[in-house]
């Protein structure tokens, strides 16, 4: 074959394509705060009779009554506040009790070791849950060297996320400046229930 | 391919499938949503936005001992 593979043109299985769909609504709304668009299309989303499904019904219902200056408020108290927000989605803080630690380079180790940058005009570290979620809609549709790998996938997983993202999610669901969000922590959390168990059978 | 590593995607993928993970879908919609990264390297999706660059596949290459 004279040519090298496109990563564009790899073929994804259809349910490796619904796992980084996931991945990237969930990096959508914890990136920044979700524009009316955003909050469009979720409100769109219909839900079936599995965990994962119940809480998507309760997002798409919290978000087709949503307001997207309420939501940017939500937003920022969760997150940003003044100095910290009511949570730190940060892997270092979930696992040290502390910023920019061990984990954090952990992560950069990582990124390294698969020829990824992080876009410069991004500030936040790279443990972010934001940036870590981004992280695998890559390596799961292979934009990034080696294509779409299971194995590093699992690694990246296992390594970065597993240990404290359900902990993340769990504390959305509770927060007291979340509205919106406590259904987005339930779609979190039964999305990584989803991964790990998948995880399992690969 | 083993028939044991057969048995082992095909469980993976009707698992995937039962999940309910398309409940997000609607369709082809949200799928073209998420696209593979430009030529330039940069996700389309207006996330966080990883890229994958020459110079530090070098740099990382060269720092390796």
């Amino acid at each position: 074959m004279a040519e090298t593979a496109d990563a564009a043109e790899q073929i994804i299985d259809e349910s490796e394509r619904l796992r980084a769909n996931v991945y990237a609504l969930l990096a959508r709304f914890l990136a920044r705060p979700p524009d009316q668009a955003t909050l469009a299309e979720a409100a769109g989303w219909a839900g079936d009779d599995t965990d994962f499904g119940k809480a998507v019904s309760r997002l798409a219902k919290s978000a087709a009554g949503a307001d997207p200056k309420t939501v940017k408020e939500e937003y920022e108290a969760l997150f940003i506040g003044i100095g910290r927000g009511e949570l730190l989605p940060y892997g270092s803080y979930y696992l040290t009790g502390f910023l920019n630690e061990k984990p954090l380079a952990r992560v950069r180790q990582s990124l390294r070791e698969l020829g990824v940058e992080r876009d410069p005009a991004n500030k936040d570290p790279e443990d972010h849950i934001a940036a870590l979620l981004d992280v695998m809609v890559g390596l799961i549709l292979g934009t990034f060297r080696g294509g779409a790998d299971l194995a590093a996938q699992k690694q990246f997983f296992d390594d970065h996320i597993e240990p404290w993202a359900d902990y993340f999610f769990k504390d959305l669901e509770k927060a007291k400046t979340a509205d919106l969000f406590k259904a987005l922590g339930s779609v979190g959390r039964a999305f990584m229930a989803i991964e790990n168990t998948a995880f399992e059978m690969a | 391919m083993s028939k044991r590593d057969k048995d082992g995607t095909s469980n993976r993928r009707d698992f995937l499938k039962l999940a309910g993970l398309g409940t997000v879908a609607g369709g082809a919609a949200l799928v073209s949503g998420v696209k593979p990264a430009k030529a330039d390297g940069l996700r389309a999706d207006g996330s966080q936005g990883y890229r994958e660059t020459e110079h530090v596949k070098t740099y990382y290459k060269l720092a390796r001992f």
